[in-house]
């Protein structure tokens, strides 16, 4: 418990684009993708995913369509679309550029003279 | 943004689809992770209870989804008013209580408002009547606004910088003649550039011209309003050009006004508009008047230029005031011209306080108290019913529904009461100003009761609605969201708190204040109608008839008149069934009235002090016999104060003690200021009697022979043996005989008379209003305080069965449960005498014989109401000491 960290505002939907982005899921899945290359690190209350996915449906980054699931289930599956990608990678690029920034500023050692 | 709104349609329209998907997939989702649970050795029960939890709050984050797709405010809404229409229509008996609270406050509201839009709000008939004034004037004190024909031409011409245009008229009683049928006329001359003020189009053919009206005789054209074409011409359409007379005098109708056309009052119409510079030949009026600047001539309003503010315009009347002064130093002496906005209430009038805008605002907010009365009281029952669904919205409340939109749904209902109430409060005030409307004001003036429904009386109606619905429906909106989810879920319905008990304690005992200052305001007003109308007028009206006629209307000139009026009087008093006739030229508490200022010898006149003056009337010798007014002092005039004799008056008591204290005043003399050629003796003291309104306090007065101040305009008074209705037919036949075609009006008995709106008529709306919101607020009073006594009874069931149970009485649980009552009644019956002695200073002007605290109004009014209090108290009560113990201890 002690090792999972608190989601950083805004990171949840860059989250649910990358997972989505490795293959069409449905929202159960997607909790589990992110659990999963988050190797569990990272934690969200499980209904604060859908207000996500219907907002980031809403932005056009996402589709869904029903399907069925591995265990015969009915249920929607998100999946990418083309804008969804570009956004992906525009948020990657950022958060990319900002976490090396960061990383800059964190390593600074006192400077002597 | 397409895609955004495809989505937001889609959503709108496939609603149902949406809510059933989104169900469906947090189901999917909870029922995979409980098996996925599962897995770890949970039992599926359990492993269904941690998926929720870990979940979270389903509720709130499905309103997050639907937010997402702002659904939200349009779509919830939709739902919340849908969900209330369905609340509403499933307790048919709170709604319609409710709604029609609601249609009675906001009609009572509706239908005064209706009367203030009309009397103070509704502009004129002008073309941007923002920009219309008119003028006013102030010298040594005293206060006009007829200006001389020669000062309104100095102030045209000096003020063409700030106004556009600056127009005089002067209103007028005229015969119109049509195809020998002769009837009188409200008229105004006006001067040519009237029509060009006010920007308004003619009905038919054309309005005077701005070159017309400047030389008597040389403009015989008349334009006539919409009511005389289609009343005096059956709407011919060929009108224009046809030859009719006013006042004996070929005119020829040039144009038609619009229907509706409201110039000058909101309240009357003016019948026919004339060129000014025949108003020379109206009666009594001196022929040089259009260059006499001592003459008394019409009243000025102006239009301001675009941007011109009345400030600016001020200024440049300050400075033309000036220059008139030297213009004419001996007449224009001290004269300062005002400026002010014209609205419907007419010109400038030369009180400072108007009494009508005054009676409005009273009525306005009593109307407004009857108003909150009824809010109180659905806000009462909306607490009741907020009690009964508290379980209802804890649950709610624990399923993760937002406060704040379990509070929109609460407010959501009561506004749809709003709503509805508005509409049946609109229906009812309608009718009501509709009833308003149609009351016989017994007026000779065309005086127009016009309530009809304007925008903005519907806008007044529906923001009061908005505001009884949200007031209404706020507290116990916020009170029935706050339930506290345990306490609610394990104590039921007895966890009703002691707070909202004592809120609508509170609310009621407000309901009974306010009820009693409304009674209290409608007793103060009856018992002055009462007072007024066996007050001591100072003369005997009973068996009085009274017929106006006007021999100047067909054209008579003086001599004729004088020779009508003397062979009239003679035949009318050898009538049978007469006692006495006599002409004069005002009647009591009539529509005309006239008053002068005076000279009284000496007592010179000093600068800066208001001048003394008196009203007047001009009576034939037998008046003081007709009128049974008594003679105290001195002689009445006889047939021998004629045309040139030495000029006569006779007094009243008050005009002798104020200009004549300590001295016999007979054998006296004044004269008139505008006629300082006449000194006028006084030959008798006659008591005093009320002359221009029932509500006056006797004030300077005198009678002169009308032979000696010929006027043709005069209403003839008989005083018949028997009923005045036995000698009416004989009077009016005598008239035609006389002169066949002489209009008679005004045929009417002295009692009748006296009910028009200088005398009962203002006090009988005044108490049947009041009355009757009065009445309203006792009604819903009284429904308040039974509604939360038997509320409180009903929830104290189970304790009053176990009081039972043990012992008590029937009388001691009718005492418990009368008690609360009783204290709501008296400390409502308290703060209302309190507000009700602040308030009625407001009304005291209106008050006769009483003062705005009188004791027995207070009294009586705060019995009647404890009386209704205890009643509405004693019935729940009777029923709850009725109760049967097993039964109510089995109630839960």
């Amino acid at each position: 418990m002690s090792e999972q960290a608190q989601l950083l505002p805004g990171t949840l939907d860059l989250l649910i684009l990358k997972a989505v982005s490795l293959g069409p899921l449905h929202g159960y899945g997607v909790l589990l993708r992110i659990e999963q290359i988050t190797h569990g690190a990272l934690l969200a209350e499980q209904g604060a995913l859908y207000p996500a996915l219907y907002r980031l449906e809403h932005q056009g980054l996402l589709e869904a369509e029903w399907g069925t699931s591995e265990n015969n289930r009915r249920a929607k599956f998100y999946k990418l679309t083309a804008s969804g990608r570009k956004r992906l990678r525009e948020e990657m690029e950022s958060w990319n550029r900002l976490a090396v920034a960061i990383g800059f500023a964190l390593r600074a050692k006192p400077q002597e003279g | 943004m397409f895609t955004r709104l495809r989505s937001y349609f889609q959503a709108m329209r496939q609603r149902a689809k949406f809510e059933r998907e989104m169900d469906d997939e947090v189901r999917e989702h909870i029922e995979a992770r409980a098996a996925d649970l599962i897995g770890t050795g949970l039992t599926r029960a359990q492993a269904l209870r941690k998926a929720r939890i870990e979940f979270g709050g389903i509720e709130s984050y499905q309103d997050e989804c639907r937010e997402s797709r702002q659904l939200h405010l349009v779509e919830n809404t939709v739902q919340d008013v849908r969900g209330g229409l369905r609340l509403l229509r499933k307790s048919p008996g709170f709604t319609a209580l409710a709604v029609l609270t609601l249609a009675i406050g906001i009609g009572a509201n509706t239908a005064i408002f209706s009367i203030v839009d009309w009397i103070v709000l509704r502009p004129l008939s002008f073309n941007h009547p923002e920009q219309v004034s008119s003028l006013s004037y102030r010298q040594k004190g005293h206060y006009g606004n007829g200006f001389s024909y020669p000062n309104y031409d100095d102030i045209r011409d000096q003020t063409a910088g700030v106004f556009s245009d600056v127009a005089s008229y002067d209103l007028g009683q005229d015969g119109l003649t049509v195809d020998g049928k002769t009837a009188p006329i409200f008229t105004a001359y006006v001067s040519g550039n009237f029509f060009r003020l006010t920007g308004i189009n003619p009905f038919l053919g054309r309005f005077l011209l701005p070159q017309e009206g400047k030389v008597t005789g040389a403009d015989p054209v008349i334009v006539i309003s919409y009511n005389v074409w289609r009343n005096r011409f059956a709407s011919d359409p060929s009108v224009i050009g046809k030859h009719v007379s006013v006042n004996g005098r070929d005119v020829i109708v040039v144009g038609v006004a619009p229907k509706d056309f409201r110039t000058i009052f909101a309240a009357l119409e003016t019948e026919a508009f004339l060129p000014m510079a025949m108003v020379t030949l109206e009666p009594n009026r001196a022929p040089d008047m259009m260059t006499n600047r001592q003459a008394e001539g019409g009243l000025i309003i102006a239009r301001l230029r675009d941007g011109v503010s009345l400030a600016q315009a001020q200024a440049v009347l300050n400075v033309v005031s000036t220059r008139l002064v030297q213009a004419a130093p001996d007449v224009n002496d001290g004269v300062h011209v005002y400026v002010t906005h014209l609205g419907p209430q007419g010109p400038a009038s030369n009180s400072s306080q108007n009494p009508i805008k005054t009676f409005a605002a009273i009525f306005l907010s009593l109307a407004f108290l009857v108003l909150v009365l009824a809010c109180l009281n659905v806000a009462n029952m909306l607490l009741v019913r907020g009690a009964a669904r508290q379980r209802e919205m804890a649950v709610r409340a624990a399923l993760g529904a937002a406060r704040g939109r379990l509070v929109r749904q609460l407010l959501v209902e009561s506004m749809l009461l709003a709503v509805l109430g508005c509409l049946g409060g609109i229906l009812l005030g309608a009718w009501a100003s509709y009833a308003m409307g149609s009351i016989n004001l017994r007026s000779s003036i065309p005086i127009f009761l016009d309530f009809h429904f304007d925008w903005r009386v519907f806008t007044y109606a529906f923001a009061m609605a908005l505001a009884t619905g949200f007031l209404a429906g706020i507290v116990p909106a916020l009170r029935a969201s706050r339930a506290n989810v345990s306490e609610m879920l394990h104590q039921g319905d007895r966890a009703a708190s002691g707070g909202r008990q004592r809120l609508r304690s509170a609310l009621v005992a407000a309901q009974v204040a306010g009820s009693l200052v409304l009674l209290v305001i409608a007793g103060l007003f009856i018992r002055s109608l009462g007072n007024v109308r066996f007050s001591d007028l100072g003369f005997e009206g009973q068996h009085v008839l009274n017929l106006t006629m006007d021999p100047h209307e067909i054209g008579y000139s003086e001599v004729q008149g004088r020779e009508f009026y003397r062979q009239l009087l003679e035949r009318v008093q050898a009538l049978p069934g007469i006692g006495s006739a006599s002409i004069a030229a005002t009647v009591p508490m009539g529509e005309i009235q006239l008053g002068d200022p005076i000279a009284v010898e000496g007592r010179p006149a000093e600068s800066g002090q208001t001048k003394p003056s008196a009203g007047y009337n001009f009576v034939s010798p037998a008046y003081f016999d007709v009128m049974h007014i008594p003679l105290l002092r001195g002689r009445k005039f006889s047939d021998r104060d004629e045309q040139n004799s030495e000029r006569v008056a006779i007094i009243n008591e008050s005009m002798a003690q104020t200009y004549w204290p300590n001295v016999d005043a007979i054998g006296r003399h004044f004269s008139l200021l505008e006629d300082p050629k006449h000194l006028i003796e006084i030959v008798g003291v006659v008591k005093n009697s009320k002359t221009g309104s029932i509500a006056e306090a006797p004030s300077p007065y005198y009678y002169a022979p009308i032979a000696q101040h010929y006027t043709p305009l005069t209403t003839l008074q008989v005083r018949a043996l028997a009923s005045p209705e036995s000698i009416t037919q004989e009077t009016i036949q005598t008239i035609e005989s006389l002169a066949p075609t002489m209009p008679v009006y005004n045929v009417q008995s002295m009692s009748g008379s006296l009910r028009g709106l200088n005398g009962f008529l203002l006090y009988e709306i005044g108490a049947g209003l009041t009355a009757g919101l009065g009445i309203l607020g006792l009604v819903l009073a009284t429904t308040g305080v039974y509604g939360v006594v038997s509320y409180a009874a009903a929830q104290r069931t189970r304790e009053i069965g176990i009081r039972m149970a043990l012992g008590a009485r029937p009388a001691q649980v009718l005492n418990m449960v009368c008690r609360q009552g009783f204290t709501l009644i008296g400390m409502g019956v308290l703060v209302g005498l309190a507000a009700a002695l602040a308030l009625g200073r407001a009304v005291r002007s209106f008050l006769i014989g009483i003062g705005p605290n009188d004791p027995l109004t207070f009294v009586a009014v705060s019995a009647i109401l404890l009386a209704i209090g205890v009643a509405a108290c004693y019935v729940p009560a009777l029923r709850a000491a009725k109760v049967d113990p097993v039964i109510a201890l089995r109630h839960e």
